[in-house]
């Protein structure tokens, strides 16, 4: 026994672990993407949400000094003449309230204001705890400033790009709204707040890692942690510095007041980045995060790190279940080809009775052992039926001794008689013939010369035979009439013939003085007469059916006269019907080729002559019993 | 061969005790003073013996007078302030004309529907004053343009809120400016002087016509190494911005390398302008430039009579590559 190429250890493993690893893989790869997806999606809500919280509050800072600097306007509106004192008073009462550290003031266009000057602008703050109000015209000349000309001219609300404040000496920022008297713009209200405060409000906004930035309305850097940034660069002068369209597009979005989430590679160190940006409604500025994607992908890459181990654990139990199944089922399978192989090697005693289990293999183990009792019966039989075939083999062998032995084998038989020579020979196909020849003198002037044929082959055609010869020298003793002697004989093979066996027999009894030869042919092959000059005759037969098949049938007698040197030639089909490999048959024109010249041969060479064509002729392949006999007229 | 022997004469010259001079131009340090600032910076005024002392002007003085009162030795000025300080006693003098081109344009956005000149009227136009409203005048009258002034201060935020349509800009510097803050060129009309007949050549280096009879050999010093530094500064952007952003950064300007870098390829392209008309070479003072911005002063009043060419520029360098 072999050794198992492939277990069903190893085939269960491969059906399912490879179908199960790719699915599992699929599923592998199909979760993290959802999972990278959601992942991401909930970070990009999340970050915009913050975003959006931290600009609303700011915008919410902005707002209320957008309130400061509103509620100047409306003092100033609502009171009809008012004085410096007034204006002090007032404006120290909001600056007190903020909790910002602002500034606030007044400033009107030319012989606008209740004083009738022509510039007056006021502005009141906080210094080293004092609160104090100083006149701006003393300073510079304001008509043309940004925060006092915009939004006289915009007739609305401004609020300025961060600048620097010549009073304060700072940067600041300024919301200015227009005053107006009698519908028409008299000056501006406005309240300023220092662009320290304002990136002390961004300072603390930590998001995962990563920085937040602020761009004014015009993309100039307010807030970013690299401090040359701010109010240097603008998101398109890094745009155009690093040549990245994206960003100058990004930047373009964020002033027109878009929010979004943008992913680009960082102009510094090239990593990939993710931009978070909501804007601040109050001053068109935006509040914006970066934040590295590995940061956000590190959550991401977690979660499927702990899925996957949880699945390569599931993948491991799998794999010992399909040892475990395997081995389960492979165990009554070997010990099954184990018994097999002992059964193999003679052990046909075997009985299996270890295998259980209510299953498919136990009921093979139980056809196992049925089957190993059938081939036990089965090879007992066998034995009997060898030993009865061997003995009825040797039986046959005895028959066959006994059949050679009844045909007069001694030649030349008739040794004092000069008058003719014969020769006679029978090959049998099988152990017993069913071919015979005779040749027996009725008195010293007749001899009797036969040749037959029973139907059928074997035992009970040797039989036949045997009977048919006997019959044949019983009647032949009492007479020598062949057609009389023929319709004797088959009278009696008639009786009790249940077998329904047959024989063609050609029966001559030749006169050795007058050469005559008086025949009947009972349905045998016409025999033929070869003369010295070798000319061949074939005897006129009246045709009669064999022997053995009709009771009363009348047989016919013909009779031909013999020359010196003629030669008679009996023969049975077993010659004629001589097969090729080729399946072609010997046939009487080939018989009667070998025959020519016939008296130039002794009978005994003449037999060994056709003998040797026949036999290469079949190719030692013998189907049918072949038997001829030959009779020369010597004088 | 003249020449030559003088330098190295100049050479030895400055071993031996190097010439103090001062020498301002009109505004804060930017790429518009690059060739100075690395003329300093490379030593071509060292080599020639001059110790320089660059001044950057704040724009509440007037360099032009600082030199007329013997504070200053060279300033840098535009060709029209110039001339309106042209007076017959005290005269200056043109000793290199740096930009050939005027940069001084209008600029509008499409969405104003302003796309020509007749498209003005009526719209508020920012204007700045002095030596800037020259040319603006010059156009409005060859247009016959009805506008709102507004007095333009020297941002673009109100340009870019809307608070006025058409804004004065300089090519090289507030041109830049609003693109920086985002809006596309292609979102932009521009009207350069120039193209509307009014190029009026800019920066120019100027000295009295005394330092020039009493020091000729400081002068032609001077001028040898403001062109080696222009340059130098045009051949060496890197370095140049390198060290002009060091300049900003000391003087707290509020700029960046990107406009630095288009303001210093602008300039350039100023410096090295052959327009149609005036077929010169860099560092010359084109005569049909000189007489239509001396025409134009005159018109507008602030030129009384025009001097002669020949007597305002005097050729102190030949062109060298």
């Amino acid at each position: 026994m072999g050794k198992v190429k492939r277990p069903i250890l190893l085939k269960l493993l491969f059906r399912i672990l490879l179908p199960l690893l790719l699915i599992y893989g699929l599923l592998l790869i199909f979760t993290y993407n959802k999972n990278k997806e959601n992942a991401l999606n909930d970070t990009k809500k999340y970050l915009k949400e913050l975003t959006k919280y931290n600009a609303e509050k700011l915008d919410n800072e902005f707002q209320e000094i957008a309130q400061a600097s509103y509620s100047i306007k409306n003092f100033v509106e609502s009171t009809m003449s008012i004085t410096d004192e007034q204006l002090f008073e007032f404006t120290k009462k909001v600056v007190m309230s903020d909790e910002d550290n602002i500034g606030l003031g007044v400033a009107f266009l030319p012989y606008k204001s209740h004083l009738e000057r022509e510039k007056y602008a006021i502005f009141t703050r906080e210094n080293a705890g004092k609160y104090e109000m100083s006149d701006l015209t003393q300073l510079y000349d304001y008509l043309n400033e940004d925060w006092f000309q915009i939004p006289i001219l915009l007739q609305n609300e401004y609020w300025t790009e961060p600048f620097w404040g010549k009073a304060s000496e700072t940067l600041l920022m300024t919301h200015a709204v227009p005053i107006k008297e009698d519908e028409a713009i008299a000056g501006i209200a406005y309240a300023d707040v220092s662009l320290q405060t304002v990136s002390q409000l961004t300072k603390n906004t930590n998001i995962m890692n990563g920085y937040s930035f602020i761009i004014s309305k015009h993309g100039t850097f307010i807030h970013h942690p690299v401090a040359r940034y701010k109010m240097n660069e603008t998101i398109f002068s890094l745009a155009e510095r690093f040549n990245r369209p994206f960003l100058r597009d990004l930047g373009q979005k964020m002033i027109a007041g878009e929010s979004g989430v943008a992913s680009y590679k960082d102009l510094q160190d090239e990593e990939k980045k993710w931009i978070v940006f909501t804007p601040i409604t109050s001053t068109g500025w935006t509040f914006a995060a970066v934040i590295p994607e590995v940061e956000i992908l590190a959550s991401v890459n977690k979660a499927i790190y702990n899925q996957s181990m949880i699945m390569l654990i599931g993948l491991a139990l799998i794999i010992l279940i399909i040892i475990w199944v395997a081995y389960g089922i492979s165990k009554p399978i070997r010990k099954l080809t184990d018994y097999a192989g002992e059964v193999a090697a003679g052990n046909l005693d075997l009985q299996i009775t270890d295998i259980k289990g209510n299953d498919e293999i136990q009921r093979l183990a139980e056809d196992f052992n049925n089957m190993t009792s059938d081939l036990k019966q089965h090879i007992n039989d066998l034995t009997e039926t060898t030993k009865a075939k061997q003995a009825v083999e040797s039986e046959l062998k005895i028959a066959r001794q006994i059949q050679e032995s009844l045909l007069p084998r001694i030649f030349p038989p008739f040794p004092d008689k000069k008058e003719f020579d014969l020769y006679a020979r029978n090959i049998p196909a099988k152990e017993v013939a069913g071919d015979f020849y005779d040749f027996f003198f009725l008195n010293d002037e007749k001899l009797a010369v036969i040749i037959a044929d029973v139907s059928g082959k074997g035992i009970s055609a040797g039989l036949f035979m045997a009977v048919t010869r006997t019959l044949l020298k019983t009647v032949l003793n009492e007479t020598t009439k062949p057609d009389i002697a023929t319709a004797k004989a088959n009278f009696t093979l008639c009786q009790e013939n249940e077998s329904c066996m047959f024989t063609t027999m050609f029966l001559g009894i030749y006169d050795l003085q007058t050469g005559m030869l008086e025949y009947t042919n009972a349905g045998h092959n016409e025999p033929f007469i070869i003369s010295k000059a070798g000319q061949e005759k074939k005897l006129v037969t009246s045709n009669d059916i064999a022997l053995g098949i009709m009771e009363n049938y009348n047989y016919h007698y013909q009779t031909i006269q013999l020359e010196k040197s003629d030669t008679l030639v009996l023969y049975t089909d077993g010659v004629t019907e001589a097969t090729s490999p080729q399946e072609e048959l010997f046939g009487e024109e080939r018989m009667l080729q070998v025959l020519q010249n016939s008296s130039e041969y002794k009978l005994s060479e003449l037999t060994d002559k056709l003998t040797r064509k026949l036999q290469t002729f079949q190719a030692d392949n013998q189907f049918d019993d072949i038997t001829m006999l030959f009779l020369r007229r010597n004088y | 061969m003249k020449r030559t022997f003088f330098i190295i004469l100049l050479f030895i010259f400055s071993i031996v005790c190097a010439q103090q001079v001062k020498f301002e131009v009109q505004w804060y340090p930017q790429a518009q003073f690059a060739g100075y600032i690395m003329a300093l910076e490379k030593g071509f005024f060292k080599q020639n013996g001059l110790e320089v002392e660059l001044i950057f002007s704040d724009g509440s003085d007037e360099p032009l007078q600082k030199m007329k009162d013997g504070d200053i030795d060279f300033c840098s000025a535009w060709l029209s302030a110039a001339l309106k300080k042209c007076e017959s006693s005290n005269r200056l003098v043109n000793i290199y004309q740096v930009l050939q081109k005027s940069s001084l344009m209008f600029v509008a956005k499409k969405s104003s529907n302003i796309t020509k000149p007749a498209d003005f009227n009526g719209k508020r136009i920012g204007l700045w004053g002095g030596d800037f409203v020259l040319q603006p005048t010059a156009f409005f009258r060859k247009y016959d343009i009805d506008y709102e002034k507004i007095p333009q201060s020297y941002n673009i935020d109100g340009f870019l809120v809307g608070a006025w349509e058409v804004a004065s800009a300089m090519y090289y510097n507030e041109y830049h400016k609003i693109y920086q803050a985002g809006v596309d060129e292609e979102e932009l009309t521009s009207f350069f002087f120039a193209d509307y007949g009014l190029n009026f050549p800019e920066d120019g280096i100027y000295c009295k016509l005394s330092t020039l009879q009493e020091n000729e050999e400081t002068v032609i010093a001077f001028v040898n190494a403001v062109q080696k530094g222009w340059q130098y500064a045009f051949q060496n952007k890197q370095e140049t911005l390198d060290v002009v952003m060091q300049y900003c950064r000391e003087q707290a300007m509020r700029t960046n390398r990107a406009h630095q870098k288009w303001m210093l390829d602008k300039i350039e392209e100023a410096y090295y302008y052959s327009g149609s008309e005036n077929q010169t070479e860099p560092g010359v003072l084109p005569i049909r430039d000189y007489y239509r911005v001396a025409e134009e002063l005159k018109e507008q009043g602030f030129l009384p009579k025009i001097p002669r060419y020949k007597s305002f520029f005097k050729r102190i360098v030949e062109w060298e590559k």
